[in-house]
């Protein structure tokens, strides 16, 4: 695998086009170094603050990958409003909760074993095929034809989602309030 | 032949009927006198159809009829009937004496409480034991066989108000029930030899081919034997017939004398082809015969109460059956047991008159009723006679076939057997006449005596009727009217065959008289003393009166063996079985303790299964021939 | 006017792989709940990369894989809303959000 992609960078590199590389190693790297502090850090703050750069890096990824209109997504309800999610529930659970708290649990070996045999299967699996390298359509309008997509063929998936965003909304607001005072 | 062809059934079926008219319509107290209308008329029905059934015997060979039952799977049994020579004579025999006795007890039961009573069982009883007889197969024998047994409680019991009554029910059901262990022990051999069918005949072809195991057969022969001893009173199961006597004497008559009690011998004539394939079970049987004979014999001797010396005689004479089927002499033991029941049943029915008479069963108290009961006195000596065995009488006919049957036998001991039969033909006539002299002869001994009368024509009729049986059954040996045939050529093992020993002849005879002779000298003619022979033996004199100790010995077995067995089975039960049971639940409760530990509540918990199952699945299903290294290459 | 691709699909799926690793690490290791949240919605971002990829590598002109990364999306952030929601009851309940503590369904 190094060898294959480490020849594409060479030779995109030689062909001039490096640039491409380049980016994706970053935003690759973006995503995954965050990702691994949001699971191993020790501040539940410090690993609601460090989904932020994943989750960016990840909409890096998608413009990379020409999906434009995802990564404007990504960001705005990823990053605007998930992580914000996240950072008021750590901000109203933590405050008086036990501050030694220790960060893993008792499965720790165990459940790194399970991730790295899944990583392995997996990773095995993608080496069983000859993936091809092309092609590589541009992508033109592929917002409008994203629109189209979801308001023509997939418009019940669309309204259903939104179905599920409003009933999650109410749901949300009825579970958090809790027993009312008084 | 069709037209005797379902009428078989009619013969045990008729006193059946009687049985439940009886108890539908006569058993009220205002109604009782009318039950034994019912009866007799059965009866008489019986004995027409049984005699019926011998002469076409004799003519066309063996009667079947048959009425489908049971079929499952490979199971199919029968109501059947089968009427041979052996069962003919039987069912003629059975039928007649029960019709005879029948109306004897319209005389001896009359005013007794329970009348209607009384002859509901009796039909019951005569129906099954007709039942018994006709069966084809082993099965539906051992359901006649049972049924008589609980006519035996239930008639022994009959006045079961009088605890000794009650008692001597109890006893001679439970005696019986470990020789019937023996019959349903032979039933499950042969259901274990998957053989279902159970018909005599099919099992003589089984015996005959040689198909079954000759342990197989010598264990059913063995078996069929322990439910003769059983029901047959034979050593050692003899305790529970004396005590038989607290019923009517009618019912000592007719079942314990002269039909139930038959019914061992019966059946082991009837499987005869068992035995004969396994002599080592005949040995047994000489050999108990004579010891029962003999011991029986001489227990007979120390008892005072009419009733008990004549259930001891009824032992010991069927001894001498025993000894005789052991010896090989199927047709000297068969011949036996039918003059046997003639003169047995005589002798009860006279000792019934006098208890009628005088109220009262010991000997002792009576006296002298020989100018006052004529006809009984008569009649009853004539019966002694026979038992004794002196010609021209039934009983030295069939009790000298017996003799010689031992004397010829080629059973190891036989010489032996023989001498102790011929011994006991002295004790036999020496009790039977100590009987008759002290009861008819000599002066009264007590108040009752004055005022004894002799018994009505219903009661005296069948005396007198049995006297003339017994005294010319023995012609039957030459010629059983209506067959064309003599006792000899019609019930019979194998080929026919006559053996007369003069000399055992003339030993028995002069057994017999001297037996008669020193009754005489003892008991009539004062010569000897008997009290004085019993203070200079007194060991001798104790050992017959308690019987020889037996029911000490059984009751000892009971309480110590028996318990101590019992004690063990429940230990058993309590820690094995239960321990089994409990063993389950405990291990249950293990089980479900361990399986806890996977119930951790956390959810964490539950998702790393998830994943490590999903990791193990893709593993499983993609996972060939991979190292380490082609983890890294991403590519083919 | 096709042209070949700069990079092959394979550097895609290894970022999803080991993104989707990461978030199964978390989720099954966190004391604190709202991390096994955060871990997630790792997981799902792996799955949109996923369908991203493919959406583009397969010729683009087939929406469904982006038409999926917007579902997908959009079901992540109610489930987030609703799971934190209830993380903060169970936090007023039980007064932590330790995993370990919160364990009633046991035995």
């Amino acid at each position: 695998m190094i060898a294959s992609v480490w020849e594409a960078i060479w030779q995109s590199f030689l062909a001039g086009s490096f640039w491409y590389p380049l980016a994706f190693v970053c935003f690759a790297l973006g995503t995954l170094i965050p990702a691994a502090l949001v699971a191993l850090s020790r501040n539940i703050l410090h690993s609601a603050l460090w989904l932020l750069p994943c989750l960016a890096s990840v909409a890096g990824l998608y413009l990379l990958l020409g999906a434009e209109l995802l990564a404007a997504i990504q960001i705005l309800v990823y990053c605007g409003g998930i992580v914000v999610l996240i950072l008021f529930a750590v901000m109203l659970t933590h405050g008086v909760g036990d501050p030694d708290m220790r960060v893993h649990n008792q499965q720790l070996v165990w459940g790194l074993v399970a991730a790295i045999g899944l990583a392995g299967i997996l990773l095995h699996l993608l080496g069983q095929e000859a993936w091809q390298m092309g092609p590589w359509a541009p992508s033109g309008d592929v917002t409008a034809r994203l629109a189209d997509a979801l308001l023509r063929p997939y418009v019940l998936a669309f309204e259903v989602a939104s179905v599920i965003l409003l009933a999650a909304m109410i749901g949300a607001i009825v579970i958090a309030r809790g027993e009312p005072e008084g | 032949m069709a037209e005797v062809g379902y009428a078989l059934f009619l013969i045990p079926g008729l006193p059946l009927l009687a049985f439940l008219l009886i108890s539908g319509i006569a058993l009220r107290p205002d109604r009782e006198r009318i039950a034994p209308a019912f009866l007799i008329p059965a009866l008489g029905g019986s004995l027409w159809l049984s005699v019926r059934a011998l002469v076409a015997v004799a003519r066309h060979g063996d009667q079947t009829a048959w009425w489908p039952w049971v079929y499952v799977g490979s199971i199919s049994l029968d109501f059947g009937a089968l009427v041979d020579e052996l069962s003919a004579v039987m069912l003629v025999v059975v039928s007649g004496v029960s019709l005879l006795i029948q109306i004897y007890s319209i005389g001896y039961m009359k005013g007794e409480i329970g009348y209607g009573r009384y002859f509901a069982y009796m039909s019951l009883f005569s129906g099954s034991m007709l039942g018994l007889v006709i069966s084809d197969n082993l099965l539906q024998t051992y359901v006649f066989w049972e049924l008589v047994g609980i006519c035996s409680y239930l008639l022994i019991g009959f006045w079961y108000r009088r605890p000794a009554a009650a008692a001597a029910a109890k006893k001679a059901f439970v005696v019986t029930r470990f020789g019937d262990l023996g019959f349903m022990a032979a039933l499950l051999v042969l259901s274990s030899q998957r053989w279902w069918h159970f018909q005599f005949g099919q099992l003589e072809r089984l015996v005959a081919q040689g198909i079954l195991a000759e342990g197989v057969v010598a264990a059913l022969a063995l078996l069929i034997f322990c439910a003769a001893v059983g029901k047959s009173a034979q050593f050692p199961l003899h305790i529970w017939l004396p005590d038989a006597m607290e019923g009517p004497t009618p019912v000592s008559a007719l079942i314990h004398a002269a039909t139930m009690v038959a019914a061992g011998v019966y059946l082991v004539a009837r499987v005869y082809f068992l035995f004969a394939a396994a002599p080592a079970i005949l040995f047994v049987m000489a050999l108990i015969g004579a010891l029962t004979l003999f011991l029986a014999a001489t227990m007979g001797v120390a008892e005072n109460d009419i009733k008990r010396v004549l259930a001891y005689s009824t032992i010991s004479q069927l001894g001498y059956m025993m000894l005789a089927l052991g010896v090989g002499g199927y047709t000297a033991g068969v011949f036996h047991l039918t003059t046997h029941a003639f003169f047995k049943a005589l002798l009860f029915l006279t000792a019934g008159s006098v208890i009628h008479a005088v109220h009262t069963n010991n000997m002792w108290q009576m006296g002298g009723l020989g100018r006052r009961m004529p006809i009984t006195a008569v009649t009853c000596l004539i019966g002694a006679l026979a038992l004794a065995g002196i010609v021209p009488l039934s009983g030295f006919w069939s009790k000298d076939e017996i003799l010689s049957a031992a004397w010829f036998s080629e059973v190891p001991g036989h010489e032996v057997f023989c001498g102790l039969a011929l011994l006991t033909v002295f004790i036999t006539a020496f009790y039977m006449f100590r009987l008759w002299f002290v009861t008819f002869m000599g002066e009264a001994r007590s108040a009752e005596v004055h005022g004894a009368r002799e018994s009505p024509w219903v009661m005296a009729g069948p005396l007198v009727i049995f006297a003339a049986l017994a005294a010319v059954a023995g012609g039957l040996k030459r010629i059983v009217p209506g067959t064309g045939h003599g006792f000899g050529e019609l019930v019979r093992f194998g080929e026919p065959h006559e053996a007369i020993s003069y000399l055992v002849i003339g030993l028995s005879t002069a057994a017999a008289a001297a037996g008669i002779v020193v009754a005489w000298a003892a008991y009539r003619a004062r010569l000897v003393s008997p009290a004085a022979f019993n203070a200079r033996f007194p060991a001798v004199y104790a050992l017959l009166k308690n019987a020889w100790y037996f029911d000490r010995a059984w009751e000892l077995f009971a309480t110590q063996v028996v318990i101590a067995g019992s004690a063990v089975a429940a230990w058993f039960d309590r820690h094995v079985v239960n321990g089994m049971v409990d063993g389950v639940a405990w291990l249950s409760g293990w089980f479900s303790r361990r399986l806890q530990a996977t119930e951790t509540g956390q959810v964490q918990f539950y998702a790393m299964i998830f994943v490590a199952a999903l990791v193990a699945g893709l593993v499983a299903v993609f996972g060939r021939e991979t190292s380490l290294l082609d983890l890294l290459r991403l590519g083919p | 006017m096709m042209s070949i691709a700069p990079i092959p699909i394979q550097p895609y799926l290894v970022v999803s792989v080991l993104l989707f690793a990461i978030g199964v690490l978390a989720v099954l290791t966190r004391r604190n709940a709202i991390a096994v949240l955060m871990g997630v919605e790792l997981m799902l971002n792996a799955a949109n990369i996923n369908f991203v990829a493919f959406w583009r590598y397969g010729g683009g002109e087939q929406m469904e894989g982006q038409v999926f990364a917007v579902i997908v999306i959009t079901v992540a952030a109610a489930e987030a809303a609703v799971a934190l929601a209830i993380v903060l009851n169970v936090y007023r309940r039980f007064k932590t959000v330790n995993v370990d503590q919160i364990n009633l369904m046991k035995g």
